[in-house]
């Protein structure tokens, strides 16, 4: 091999290498007006295994290939929790492009297994969009996704038998890029308006 | 003298009565699934004294409560508010993410466009009746 096909050889290397790295950079830095973004410092969600609300394992690898956005609550909580499913319904709504759109995925998880059954949270998470998706599993196996992400959730005035008790929780909104990665955080209150735009930002950008 | 006796008189029930001027009173409609409903609305007390609610009542739900969701130590928590004074002058909002009406098992699923009928008990036990729309 001559001098110059080996600099031809080195230089397409180079611009595929840099178009590989271009393709997968899910991290670049971004401004949000709703949340923080994590750039370099997104990492990879742990291994969890959930059910979702047609019974299906829901885990870290089904989260590949689309933006998610995950809320923590329950069905029981008449004021937060339907407000913030509300905000990403109208979000999805708010949201011009098609394309960013069907990037977009929204899980609602429930931090109350007892009581929100898969029935229960198919017709919650679908009456506010026909596409999101509830899921949730035995308290041990929801630690296992929530813990590591910094989601605080607990029961209170809980006894054993009595189905009334109240659940607190944390009211962010997680981001995972389609790397599977916490990629972001959108802290409560929401605005369904400011969101949509960051996240056809952030979609658009990546 | 007589006459100025009657007016009092007959103003007396007025004068004597809490109310509260009711602004945009709603209620978030969730599936039938779901056994509890926020409602939403504003209180303006016009009066020239405090009006404080004690107790709310509503045959479309089985318990109506005053709550508040507060954040605390990085988690939202729900609270009951007893009792809720409204200072003369002042305007209380219930608003989604903070104080709300809490309705407990609703008589009947709800629906959109319906209106339910929830009286506010008031500390001298004067009662005022007010009207709540369901909103998707």
């Amino acid at each position: 091999m001559n001098k110059s096909s080996i600099t031809i050889v080195a230089v397409l290397a180079l611009a595929a290498g840099l178009g590989i790295s271009w393709l997968i950079n899910a991290n670049r830095p971004i401004e949000l007006e709703a949340g923080t973004w994590f750039g370099e410092q997104a990492r990879a969600l742990p291994e969890f295994e959930l059910r979702d609300h047609n019974r299906q394992a829901l885990r870290r690898a089904d989260l590949s290939g689309k933006w998610s956005l995950i809320f923590f609550g329950y069905t029981h909580c008449p004021d937060i929790c339907p407000a913030s499913l509300q905000t990403m319904a109208d979000m999805v709504r708010a949201i011009d492009d098609p394309d960013v759109a069907n990037a977009l995925r929204v899980y609602f998880v429930s931090v109350d297994p007892e009581r929100d059954k898969p029935d229960v949270l198919a017709s919650y998470v679908t009456y506010f969009n026909p596409d999101f998706v509830g899921a949730t599993a035995e308290m041990e196996k929801l630690e296992a996704l929530t813990r590591p992400l910094g989601i605080a959730h607990g029961f209170r005035n809980k006894v054993a038998g009595n189905p009334v008790y109240d659940v607190d929780h944390s009211a962010s909104i997680v981001l995972v890029n389609p790397r599977a990665e916490f990629a972001g955080l959108f802290g409560a209150p929401h605005d369904a308006q400011a969101m949509a735009r960051d996240m056809t930002r952030i979609v658009e950008y990546n | 003298m007589l006459r100025s006796f009657t007016l009092v008189a007959l103003l007396w029930p007025t004068i004597c009565l809490a109310e509260l001027d009711i602004g945009d009173a709603w209620i978030k409609n969730l599936p039938a699934s779901v056994p509890v409903r926020a409602g939403y609305l504003s209180l303006h007390n016009s009066s020239t004294r405090p009006q404080r609610i004690v107790a709310l009542h509503s045959e479309s739900f089985a318990s109506v409560e005053i709550h508040e969701t507060v954040m605390q130590d990085g988690m939202m928590r729900m609270q009951q508010v007893p009792e809720l004074q409204i200072e003369a002058g002042e305007t209380v909002q219930l608003a989604p993410g903070g104080l709300h009406l809490m309705l407990m098992q609703p008589a009947a699923p709800t629906r959109p466009g319906e209106v339910h009928r929830i009286e506010i008990e008031f500390d001298d036990g004067s009662r005022q009746s007010l009207q709540l729309t369901v909103r998707k």
